[in-house]
């Protein structure tokens, strides 16, 4: 119990000190034909509240993941997992694919049209379209 | 079952504290549960504090079946539009000890991007949080506000829903509309008896960051033949020549009318959750008409919220034919009586959620439990029992 609340304290840690200062964007398909999105509307998707888009998940308990979800949806990972889990164990919807890299994750977004990801700035490359930017 | 509920359990847990979640996924298939471990107690051995349709409940000692239960779902997706979803539940319900039932079991097909229809059994969706009132880890309180959860207990049917989702910008809406047959056992009177009900209804969900508002609307026509101390009166009724009386209490094609509204924010650290419902019956029997709400309130300290709710329900009158000749005294008369006098409840519960860690809650909710009229939603005696009850509890809530 202990290690495990050491560890739960570490990868928070590391949440805080690894997301300071890098951007992340959110992205979809060059198919896609959507241009521009409020974070809004882009937490929807990743929410479980429409499913106009496919949302492409960074590994649960990474930094960027935890950072994201603050950012567009002012919610902490447990928030997010217990809405979700009102999701799954009714039937609604299965949670979003989980990809351990950004580059996975771009891969996967640039292979289908419906597809909405998120990764950091610095990855992106004409494979997939930025359609917000989160400071 | 008690043994293999505590390896379960033991097994749950193992899997459920791993950093990285212990789920089962190989693209197509899916395993996944959720479980809560609880211990409860209240302050008297007079009177049982029961969750709704369950037949021991808790008095003074110490107990874990009034919240513990155990989910394993599976899911399987054959193709793009074609998907089944199997759950089972353990947990203490209308039988005494803990059973395991099938809570769903659907085959759902995807029409488009905004419409799909499940058939099998599905959960029915009569109140705000019916279709995951058992997944602790998905709740902020320990247990869905009996005052109001009671009035329908009916869980599951087996039929048809489909699910209509249409966004306008930001605003999502969802329509549910479903029809089945529910089959079970309901906990009644310290019995436990079988009931068959076909029903139909809606659920209406608008989803607008961060609100939410609810309406549902649930009919049922309840047949229910093996509640003794019902038939007795009823054939008491017919011998002294009550002929409409004891048409009444033939609990047979009986239909009412269950509809909630519900209102939900989560904005920044402020959680709210209101709830009104009406039951009305639609035929002559001895169920009363109810109305019944709740409101909570709860505040984020980063992982740590406390939250407060106060529920209650009041009786609105009973359908019932008793003429004025009706006797008032005697075994038949005294029972007919207690049968359709008032009944209601008021109760504050404050609890604390703790998200202490990944998938893992911990909660402790203190109830205070203050019956109006005969019992309340209490499982007392006979004569009935209005003295404030205080529930204190505990629950580990998990999801894998």
């Amino acid at each position: 119990m202990k290690t495990l609340m050491k560890t739960f304290l570490l990868s928070a840690l590391a949440a805080t000190t690894l997301s300071a200062g890098a951007e992340t964007v959110v992205i979809v398909s060059q198919q896609n034909a959507a241009s521009r999105m409020f974070s809004e509307q882009a937490s929807q998707f990743f929410l479980g509240k429409s499913n106009q888009f496919t949302p492409i998940d960074q590994a649960d308990g990474s930094p960027i993941r935890a950072d994201f979800y603050r950012k567009v949806a002012d919610k902490d990972p447990a928030q997010v997992k217990a809405l979700w889990s009102k999701l799954i164990f009714t039937g609604k919807a299965t949670p979003p694919k989980e990809y351990a890299t950004s580059a996975e994750v771009k891969k996967a977004v640039a292979a289908d049209p419906k597809a909405i990801g998120y990764i950091e700035k610095a990855a992106v490359d004409d494979t997939v379209k930025v359609i917000l930017t989160l400071p | 079952m008690k043994k293999l509920l505590t390896v379960g359990m033991a097994l749950a847990v193992n899997a459920a504290f791993p950093a990285q979640a212990a789920v089962f996924d190989t693209g197509d298939l899916t395993v996944s549960g959720f479980g809560t471990m609880g211990m409860a107690k209240t302050n008297t051995d007079q009177v049982r504090f029961v969750r709704y349709n369950q037949a021991e409940g808790v008095s003074d000692e110490a107990r874990i079946g009034l919240d513990t239960n155990l989910g394993l779902q599976a899911s399987y997706k054959a193709n793009d539009w074609l998907s089944g979803t199997v759950q089972i539940l353990t947990r203490k319900g209308p039988l005494p000890g803990f059973t395991t039932d099938l809570t769903w079991a659907f085959l759902k097909a995807k029409v488009n991007d905004e419409v799909s229809v499940r058939v099998g059994r599905i959960v029915l969706p009569t109140f705000f949080t019916s279709d995951y009132q058992n997944v602790g880890y998905a709740n902020t309180m320990m247990r869905p506000p009996i005052e109001v959860y009671s009035q329908s207990p009916i869980e599951s049917t087996d039929g048809v829903d489909l699910t209509y989702q249409h966004a306008i910008g930001e605003l999502n809406l969802t329509l549910q509309p479903f029809v089945g047959v529910a089959r079970g056992r309901l906990s009644v009177g310290g019995t436990t008896a079988t009931f068959r009900a076909p029903g139909y209804g809606f659920a209406f969900l608008a989803d607008y960051a961060p609100f939410q508002f609810r309406f549902s609307d649930t009919t049922a026509k309840l047949t229910s033949n093996d509640i003794a101390f019902l038939n007795n009166l009823s054939n008491g009724a017919r011998a002294a020549g009550f002929l409409d009386t004891a048409s009444d209490l033939h609990f047979s094609d009986k239909k009412l009318n269950t509809s909630s509204f519900a209102v939900a924010m989560d904005w920044r650290n402020i959680v709210l959750q209101t709830e009104y419902t009406r039951r009305r019956t639609k035929d002559f029997m001895h169920i009363p008409n109810v109305d019944a709400w709740y409101a909570m309130a709860g505040y984020r300290f980063g992982t740590v919220m406390p939250y407060y709710s106060h529920n209650t329900f009041k009786t609105k009158g009973t359908p019932i034919r008793v003429p004025a000749n009706f006797p008032t005294t005697g075994p038949l008369g005294a029972a007919v009586g207690g049968l359709i006098a008032p009944n209601g409840q008021n109760s504050d519960l404050i609890g604390v959620r703790w998200d202490f860690a990944k998938s893992v809650d911990l909660k402790v909710q203190i109830d205070r439990v203050k019956p109006k009229y005969k019992s309340g939603a209490l499982l007392g005696p006979a004569a009935g029992y209005t003295r404030p009850v205080t529930v204190v509890g505990a629950t580990l809530d998990f999801v894998f």
